[in-house]
């Protein structure tokens, strides 16, 4: 029997509403703020700190020895999902995967930006394999060094990758499933290599993956950075080593010019730059986490599309984990004649899903355009306005997440002390019970935090709509008038409604 | 206050007690065990077909070649509840690629208890897809779902990407080879005219 989660009760919910109404009537009573606060500090100047940051980002040997224990964490799972037992809860593979790694991910983002992507199995790995270095630059690289078609120089292939993760975590539940997750982590390791062998730098990281890209667009909203520290010292730079490496250092795996960063999107987290610069000048900063969100980053049509898809599945895992969720599916698969694991249903379910959100965002976008008086596109402001998806969409998966890591992290460790889980029986209900009680932190916490990161995905998406929308307003020759975006805002609190709704309710437990 | 405290009193019974009526993911494998009874752990998987709602067991929860095994089936009408009870045909097929052995019949059972088992012992470890078929207002109703006996083999997944990898490797080292020797000897003929270019010059 699988078990639910209660959902976050109508207390906390009550106190999200009314930050919400706060926040709203503040966004409506103020006036549209210029720009935002650009305040960065720079982490190389705390005087405890200085060392030991810089020692961290400058010698190889630490990110090296983090890139072997991922390794073998990564290795463990393959080898304990083809050989070990069969049962999700008893097998390291699955819990390992989809209980901590997954969804412990998004929080990582909260406080490292990218930090994952520098140490990411699937990158090392290949990099291993191809390169034939542990880390130093290799000469020549053994890869083909292709350039990536130009058609396949967007965010749309990370997209679909992330769709299709999707499909198979929740439609052909590979989360439940330790030989399927060990074949998977198989598959992203060969797609790795295979891309690294094929195309120039690190094309898979850039644009293939679904992990890197999302953790990349939500470390826009995270608190750190890695930016130059005096830019002018990047504008006289002749030799742009940070973009062509050095002779001990790797290119950026990225493409990415430190002097013209600005946002973290596509940032790995390497640490080529840092140890490239001539200069010493590329620093962790700390900065407002929603700084990025809301003026710095460059809006793009495919990464607005990016945004929007990240606004859709966070939601769609949340549905889909909802008991009424297989009503639906029973309903449709009744109709379809469906049988055996209801895919066609699942399918058509979570396509709906996804294209009812990109509607009502293409709703509301279409209503804040008629109200400007038609000044602007619906492209560019489809574009422009995405931004707000951003936050919204981390928020409630943090908030969703936190619900698997608290709940079903727990028995982690007897599963390391039996990787294999040999000779183990399946939980019994009382076991499960008994984890069901036994939470990381206790429920009260949780549901503080729940609802502490609804209004905080709430707050920076109102930010990002007041900046965002007052350039878009003086684009469309308007000077003030902010009312004209109430749609949009109207689209944030639906949005967050949905999400408070969604955690509100009891939520089927993955395993 | 006091009522409010009620209300969120009873929402949080509410959202609790929503947790007793948990099911399985549909068409989802599940494991369990009962420690409230004397049998093995079970595989058990729910979905559903036209106007039947069907739950199917197995015993044991990883069935092994050589060992007896059994499934139970129980299918009722989504509308009214009521269980069928009518015969039901199960039939295995292998369910590995380019497998054309006829499917074998394992029994035609009958209800007992509301429930039809079936028996089954299987010589070799695979992947198997078992048919259970049965008839109901003139239709026909076949429901196949997987069965693994005996330990997933390791190799498919091992040899795929091994064989994978070392074709980009290798291949990919090979192209890159025969590139660089191809501009070297673009390098030598390029120098070659120079310099012949050059002593014509001279001469």
């Amino acid at each position: 029997m699988i078990m639910t989660h209660p959902g976050l009760p109508a207390l906390w919910g009550m106190v999200v509403i009314g930050g919400m109404v706060i926040l709203t009537l503040w966004a409506v009573i103020t006036p549209l703020p210029a720009s935002a606060s650009a305040a960065v500090y720079n982490l190389t100047r705390v005087p405890l700190l200085r060392g030991l940051v810089r020692y961290l980002v400058s010698s190889p040997k630490i990110l090296l020895a983090l890139k072997l224990v991922f390794v073998v964490l990564f290795l463990l799972v393959i080898y304990a999902g083809l050989f070990g037992s069969q049962i999700p809860e008893r097998n390291l593979a699955t819990l390992l995967t989809w209980n901590i790694w997954w969804a412990g991910l998004i929080f990582s983002v909260f406080f490292l930006g990218t930090a994952w992507c520098a140490v990411c199995p699937w990158d090392t790995l290949a990099q291993w394999l191809v390169r034939r270095r542990l880390w130093k630059r290799a000469e020549p690289n053994n890869s083909l060094n292709l350039r990536v078609p130009r058609r396949l120089r967007t965010i749309w292939p990370a997209l679909l990758m992330f769709i299709a993760l999707t499909w198979l975590e929740l439609g052909l539940g590979i989360t439940t499933n330790p030989y399927a997750t060990a074949a998977v982590s198989l598959l992203m390791v060969v797609m790795a290599t295979s891309s690294l062998a094929i195309f120039e730098r690190k094309a898979f990281c850039r644009y293939f993956c679904p992990v890197g890209r999302t953790v990349g667009f939500y470390s826009q909203l995270a608190p750190v950075e890695l930016r130059p520290i005096d830019t002018q010292t990047c504008a006289d730079c002749k030799t742009l080593d940070c973009y062509y490496g050095d002779r001990n250092t790797e290119p950026c795996p990225t493409w990415l010019v430190m002097g013209r960063l600005k946002q973290n999107s596509y940032c790995t987290s390497c640490g080529n730059c840092v140890s490239s610069c001539p200069n010493d000048n590329v620093a962790w900063r700390l900065r407002s986490p929603s700084v990025e969100a809301v003026q710095d980053a460059r809006p793009r049509h495919d990464e607005a599309w990016f945004m929007i898809g990240l606004l859709a599945l966070t939601g769609f895992h949340g549905l889909s984990m909802m008991p009424f969720w297989e009503t639906w599916m029973s309903q449709l698969a009744r109709v379809l004649h469906d049988s055996g694991q209801l895919l066609p249903s699942f399918t058509i379910g979570m396509f709906g899903s996804m294209a009812a959100v990109v509607l009502v965002y293409a709703l509301f976008v279409a209503a804040t355009r008629w109200l400007m008086g038609n000044g602007v596109p619906f492209r560019r402001l489809f574009t422009h306005l995405s931004f707000v998806a951003l936050p919204l969409a981390f928020a409630y998966h943090m908030a969703h997440n936190l619900n698997h890591l608290v709940r079903e992290g727990v028995g982690i460790g007897a599963v390391f002390l039996n990787p294999l889980g040999t000779g183990m029986a399946p939980l019994s209900m009382m076991e499960k019970h008994a984890r069901h009680f036994h939470m990381i932190i206790s429920q009260d916490s949780l549901f503080a935090i729940q609802a502490g990161l609804m209004v905080f995905g709430f707050w920076i998406a109102v930010q990002i709509l007041r900046h965002r929308g007052r350039a878009l307003l003086v684009a469309a020759g308007h000077r003030g008038g902010s009312w004209r975006l109430a749609p949009m805002l109207g689209f944030v609190v639906l949005m967050t409604c949905f999400h408070l709704w969604l955690l509100s309710q009891p939520m089927m437990m993955r395993m | 206050m006091k009522r409010f405290a009620q209300f969120v009193f009873a929402i949080t019974l509410v959202a609790l007690a929503a947790s007793a009526s948990a099911h399985h993911v549909l068409g989802r494998p599940a494991y369990s065990l009962n420690e409230d009874s004397n049998t093995p752990p079970s595989m058990q998987v729910e979905t559903q077909i036209g106007n039947y709602f069907v739950t199917y067991m197995v015993f044991p929860a990883f069935p092994r070649a050589g060992e007896p095994g059994r499934i139970n089936l129980y299918a009722r009408n989504i509308d009214n509840g009521k269980p069928f009870t009518g015969n039901v045909t199960f039939t295995a097929r292998d369910d590995t690629w380019f497998d054309t052995a006829k499917p074998e019949k394992l029994g035609v059972q009958v209800i007992d208890d509301n429930v039809f088992r079936q028996g089954f012992v299987f010589k070799h470890d695979g992947d198997y897809i078992i048919r259970a078929e049965f008839h109901d207002g003139g239709e026909p109703y076949l429901i196949d779902f997987p069965l693994r006996i005996g330990q997933p083999s390791p190799v498919g997944p091992l040899t795929l990407a091994g064989v994978a990898l070392f074709a980009v490797l290798v291949g990919g080292s090979l192209f890159q080879r025969k590139r660089l020797q191809r501009d070297r000897i673009r390098a030598a003929h390029r120098d070659e005219r120079s310099h012949s270019t050059r002593e014509e010059g001279v001469s």
